[in-house]
């Protein structure tokens, strides 16, 4: 499988980059999800600059559903990188009276569905996903949510659906992080083996390292060859990957108090990140 | 052990915790204490242990602290299991999850068998960051709806182990919905008693009464103290326990006093406004009446001062409404 050019592989880790710088300076104002942001870096710039089919007006051909609310600072901190909102109104984040809601609700810029109740989400783009096809249009409908959100039953009846519809225009990503609010999902309530799972099901599932930009390219060409199933992919990744003086003082942050955090540092190694990969580009 | 070390810091800063600094844990360490002292009393979790308060339970007894991970209809159901082999179930998510997300659950597994399991929400009316997914408007009014179920609403963490004490007298399924402060107290928490059924009379005034429950009872006594300086005097209701509601105080306050302000943490749909209003219409009493509480729409996240002062639920308006209801008084 080829994923195109290294310029186009570079032009996205590149991105990645500045979604994680622009995390960390979202959430070093009051607080937030700023491991997961950071962490779903790569999938995000995959997502908003290719995958989604990016219309060039500002929007999307294809459709994203979040599901998991608390990773709306990933849709944030891309977002801004694609200039539909600005880092100066992100940066009210956790404020009283701000629009950039922690969990965010449908009609704000970037999400189809009001989340933050988990586990809601794979249904509601099952749903989409029926719809799009019965509408006989070529949408495809991509829906993120977290391993923790599988230990919610409606996760699997959404995936008893998908299957059963043979809906192959439907694509669902899992932060696979082992970390939930109370700690790390394998000693709380273990989801694995995941991809086994949903291959039992009735999808084609497939495990990435969800902190490749490459893998993560494949991945999504992969799915789009799969016909009469729906694509699940797995991918791997770990709070605060790409930073690692982050990842490694904050390991099983779930959540990211404004004073836990040497938010400095992190902005010092990501800008030296930039800086390296702008240079070899 | 390294692992679990650097849980219990972070934990430290979840995403009640404002001030990444210790804060008491009122019910939690009263459920600790009742759990040593009765063997059949078990907790569950659906994937919130600090935001519940109850890590300490989960480090001190682990052996009957169960972690079910995201999923709260599961864990009604489990709990209904153990309840059913002679466990007396404490149950604990967000007031949100606790009870909209697994209503079925509970009416056929806690509520019709009358099963003594302890639903015990936290996070109750609009007092939270995390926005409509997290807020429980409308919580009050389903479970009140419940037959068999109690139903508590605190006022504070000093009415936490009360609240413990009161859902185990009660031989049967409790729900409360408890408010973890987001900051370190100023002062000790010094326990106060409540029962089921009872309300307690906060304040004795004779020109109207406020009935107030958990969140909004410090409202009412700040805005009793400013209608006080006016020259109106109000009574004050904390009326923790909503179902069964204190009808006699209610009806002993209406008649001594001519008027009624009710204030909740929750929508004015069929919570304890509505609970109140049941009890006057049935008495045969008309008086001047006012609920405050959320006007039957959504809310958004913010922190809880900023929620109560633009969703009309703070002093202010409680003395709106009180000054409303004692000018129409005969």
């Amino acid at each position: 499988m080829s994923t195109g050019s290294n310029s186009r592989v570079r032009n996205l880790e590149i991105l990645a980059a500045k979604i994680r710088r622009n995390t960390l300076d979202i959430c070093m104002q009051r607080g937030g999800y700023a491991g997961q942001g950071v962490a779903l870096a790569d999938i995000a710039a995959c997502l908003y600059f290719d995958e989604l089919r990016p219309d060039g007006r500002g929007w999307f051909h294809d459709r994203f559903v979040l599901s998991n609310g608390h990773d709306a600072i990933m849709t944030y901190a891309a977002l801004a990188e694609h200039g539909s909102y600005t880092l100066e109104e992100l940066r009210t984040y956790n404020a009283d009276g701000t629009k950039i809601d922690q969990s965010p609700i449908e009609g704000q810029l970037g999400f189809e569905i009001t989340a933050g109740s988990l586990g809601q989400g794979p249904s509601q783009a099952a749903g989409i996903a029926w719809a799009e096809r019965q509408r006989g249009t070529d949408k495809r409908i991509y829906c993120l949510f977290s391993d923790g959100e599988l230990q919610e039953g409606n996760v699997w009846e959404a995936a008893m659906f998908a299957a059963h519809q043979k809906l192959s225009n439907l694509v669902y990503i899992i932060d696979n992080n082992d970390l939930q609010a109370s700690g790390a999902t394998t000693n709380v309530m273990s989801v694995e083996p995941v991809p086994e799972k949903f291959e039992a099901f009735g999808f084609f599932a497939r495990r990435v390292d969800g902190n490749s930009v490459t893998e993560v390219l494949e991945a999504f060409e992969e799915a789009k060859s799969v016909t009469g199933k729906p694509y699940v992919m797995v991918c791997d990744t770990r709070l605060f990957a790409g930073i690692g003086c982050l990842r490694e003082a904050l390991p099983m942050a779930h959540y990211v108090a404004q004073n836990a955090a040497d938010w400095e540092a992190g902005l010092a190694e990501i800008d030296a990140k930039i800086a390296a990969l702008a240079g070899g580009a | 052990m390294n692992q679990a070390h650097q849980l219990e810091k972070f934990e430290a800063a979840d995403f009640i915790n404002r001030t990444h600094r210790p804060i008491p844990r009122s019910y939690g360490d009263a459920l600790l204490a009742a759990a040593k002292k009765d063997k059949r009393i078990v907790a569950l979790t659906a994937d919130l242990a600090t935001p519940t308060e109850t890590d300490i339970f989960r480090d001190e007894l682990p052996e009957r602290y169960h972690n079910v991970g995201i999923a709260e209809a599961n864990m009604i159901g489990l709990a209904s299991g153990m309840a059913r082999a002679g466990e007396i179930p404490f149950v604990h998510t967000f007031c949100s999850f606790a009870t909209k997300r697994c209503y079925d659950q509970i009416t056929m597994q806690a509520a019709y068998p009358n099963l003594p399991i302890k639903i015990v929400g936290f996070l109750p009316g609009v007092a939270t960051l995390l926005g409509v997914s997290h807020q429980a408007i409308e919580d009050v009014a389903i479970m009140r709806a419940i037959p068999n179920l109690v139903v508590l609403d605190p006022s504070g963490p000093e009415y936490h182990a009360s609240a413990v004490d009161a859902a185990l007298a009660h031989d049967g399924p409790v729900y409360m919905r408890l408010k973890r402060p987001e900051t370190p107290p100023e002062n000790d928490i010094v326990a106060k008693d409540f029962r089921k059924g009872e309300g307690i009379l906060a304040r004795e005034g004779g020109d109207l009464t406020i009935i107030a429950a958990g969140l909004s009872v410090t409202e009412a006594l700040a805005a009793a103290d400013r209608l006080a300086a006016d020259g109106i005097e109000a009574s004050v209701v904390d009326m923790a326990s909503i179902k069964p509601l204190d009808a006699d105080l209610v009806i002993d306050r209406a008649k001594a006093t001519g008027a009624i302000v009710t204030a909740e943490n929750h929508s004015v749909i069929g919570g304890l406004g509505s609970a109140v209003a049941e009890v006057l219409c049935d008495a045969g009493i008309g008086l001047p009446f006012k609920r405050v509480g959320l006007a039957d729409r959504f809310a958004e996240g913010g922190s809880t001062p900023y929620l109560m002062k633009k969703y009309g639920l703070d002093s202010t308006a409680i003395i709106k409404a009180a000054r409303d209801v004692f000018g129409k008084k005969g």
